[in-house]
């Protein structure tokens, strides 16, 4: 070996466990094996392609107007002085697309242009689609689109939102949806515990921030019916199909063609430039292109959910668990997105990796005039986690017993059971984990 | 207004606003989309770009500033089949997620390493603090730094014998 190449396996040994595998039963080609990644080489030569990399001759861009208010209703929106800005091709108001549906990744209630009389609730709402020749021609038509509004009252408490008195966002109140969570006899076993300890928490709004914002070119080939589609999805067929149900298409006249990503972390679930790309593109006939911009992903695309957990846990004399009460609200934003499965699955880890014979449990995703929340890594179980791990914490101090002791009595072990009732029955490595934690970390009983 | 620059060696000359942002002209009028958006305020590095020798986050940069200048992008680096040993760091180290942030921490990694062919960690770090990655969580990106370190130290005393 080279001291070049010695010196480089050094490098490679400080953060990974490649050099640590001698004597691991190795996989023919991949487990065990240093392998490159494929695309590596695009990205280090700024060849790899992002939907923002691609150009066309006749090229059109596309900006949107969004709301003015978080809840409002849309009263006018007068587009006349934006039209005759040098340059404009096309500005798109609902009332040009009678027929088009609301999409959503499980309830479709989102908006795809908000039409007069029809109501904004949050800054992100579209009110209109200004295509022109330049970036400079759309951006400035869209500045110039004036709008009146009825302000209404703006609720960014999921709380206040669950009032009787509060205005309903939507239709059909603002409770989205309530999920529950019963094993045993939560009561009883709470009165034979030997402590209950009852905290709540609350977690805060938190941007997935991929380096790439949302961004996208299409182009309408008319002869076979196709509208083409190159823009970033975590979800290809689903978007495709949300598409297409928005536009009256059918499936295979959407085509999405996903160009190299940059970063999503679940904020590329939710149908971002799509639609409105593929509304601009047939209305032109021309390759149309939409990029957001930092503030506008900030302000229109999905979050990790802000939760209230309200956790009441019993631990007997002996340190285990007996009985565990969870309340799981989700503030969803103005629309529902994951929001529904962010708080199903965030309520089933609400006990952690920790064994609980009696469970009960209520979460609620809600409605507010906020960013909509959406998916983000961990999908409602970093949330939960906070909660959880403090509740422990507080217990094992009350119980005057070593946190990780603590933790380590009530560990999921091999056929534990999960609050959703799954039997875990392989790798379940929890309790070798803490050990492994506690003698790498010198572990001496935690803070007195 | 008309600016001549020299980019990746190249010279040209380009009719320019005073509002168009370097970024926009290297990527628009030169097609070097290996230059990157990610905020357009100054704050991620994936812009940047090395201007007369310092490293620049070309959004912030109108494009008449430009006159006269000297640019590199990474295009100008190295080829697929000729990778500069930044470049080939970066791979080997397992350095690359989405891409998005990696030219601009390569020109960083770049400009550190042409003041600096020695550093430590902890400068390596400074060196990049510019940059900001959302995938990788940075560790593989020091480490393809230091790698290229030595293997530019290598190349440097081969062509020393
Ligand atoms: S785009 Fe220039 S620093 Fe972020
Ligand atoms: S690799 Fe994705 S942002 Fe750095």
């Amino acid at each position: 070996m080279t001291d070049q190449n010695k010196r480089i396996k050094d490098y490679f040994c400080k953060h990974t466990t490649r050099c640590t595998i001698e004597g691991v039963k190795k996989s023919k080609r991949f487990v065990g094996h240093d392998v490159l990644k494929a695309d590596a080489w695009d990205k280090v030569t700024g060849e790899a392609v992002y939907p923002d990399d691609i150009f066309f001759d006749d090229l059109l861009y596309v900006k949107i107007k969004r709301a003015v208010h978080p809840h409002a209703i849309l009263k006018d929106i007068d587009i006349s002085q934006a039209k005759k800005v040098n340059g404009v091709v096309d500005i798109v108001i609902a009332e040009d697309i009678p027929d088009v549906r609301q999409f959503g990744l499980i309830i479709r209630d989102q908006p795809v242009l908000i039409a007069p009389g029809e109501k904004m609730r949050y800054m992100g709402d579209p009110l209109a689609i200004v295509v022109a020749e330049t970036k400079e021609a759309a951006k400035k038509a869209r500045d110039l689109i004036k709008v009146k509004v009825e302000e209404l009252e703006v609720i960014t408490d999921p709380f206040r939102a669950m009032e009787d008195d509060a205005p309903d966002i939507h239709p059909d109140g603002n409770i989205v949806i309530t999920h529950h969570l019963n094993r045993g006899d939560v009561d009883e076993a709470f009165k034979n515990s030997a402590i209950v300890e009852e905290n709540r928490y609350q977690t805060q709004f938190i941007d997935q921030l991929p380096m790439q914002n949302e961004a996208g070119v299409a182009l309408y080939d008319e002869r076979r019916g196709v509208v083409n589609i190159w823009a970033a999805t975590q979800w290809l067929h689903d978007t495709q199909a949300d598409v297409a149900q928005s536009l009256r298409l059918s499936k295979d006249q959407i085509r999405i063609i996903q160009p190299t990503i940059g970063g999503a972390f679940g904020k590329k679930e939710d149908v971002s430039v799509h639609i409105h790309l593929a509304i601009a593109a047939m209305r032109t006939g021309r390759p149309v292109k939409l990029c957001f911009t930092r503030e506008e992903s900030m302000i229109t695309q999905s979050k990790r959910h802000p939760i209230t957990i309200i956790n009441k846990t019993g631990v007997d004399r002996d340190g285990y668990l007996t009985a565990w009460e969870t309340k799981f609200i989700g503030d969803t934003g103005a629309y529902a997105s994951s929001g529904p499965a962010v708080v199903h699955k965030g309520m089933y880890h609400a006990t952690g990796p920790y064994n609980c014979p009696n469970l009960r449990g209520v979460s609620h995703a809600v409605y507010t005039n906020n960013t909509y929340a959406g998916a983000m890594r961990g999908f409602g179980t970093a949330q939960g986690a906070f909660a959880y791990e403090q509740q422990m914490d507080i217990l094992a101090e009350k119980l005057s017993i070593d946190p990780a002791e603590f933790r380590l009595k009530n560990i999921y072990q091999k056929d534990s059971i999960t609050p959703n009732g799954q039997q875990l029955t392989h790798s379940v490595n929890a309790e070798e984990t803490i050990k492994r934690v506690m003698e790498l970390s010198d572990w001496k009983g935690g803070r007195k | 207004m008309q600016i001549t620059f020299t980019v990746n060696g190249e010279e040209r000359e380009l009719e320019v606003t005073p509002y168009t942002r370097l970024l926009d002209l290297l990527r628009e009028d030169l097609g070097l989309t290996g230059v990157k958006e990610g905020c357009g305020k100054g704050e991620c590095g994936a812009c940047t770009v090395i201007m007369n020798g310092e490293l620049t986050a070309s959004c912030l940069v109108p494009a008449p500033q430009a006159d006269q200048a000297e640019i590199l992008t990474v295009e100008g680096l190295g080829t697929r089949d000729d990778l500069h040993p930044i470049q080939e760091s970066f791979v080997e180290a397992g350095a690359v997620q989405c891409g998005y942030c990696i030219p601009g921490m390569i020109l960083a990694g770049k400009r550190l390493l042409d003041e600096n062919p020695e550093p430590t960690e902890k400068e390596v770090r400074y060196g990049l603090s510019g940059n900001i990655c959302r995938c990788t969580g940075y560790a593989k990106i020091i480490d393809a730094v230091m790698l290229a370190a030595d293997k530019l130290a290598v190349e440097g005393s081969d062509s020393s014998d």
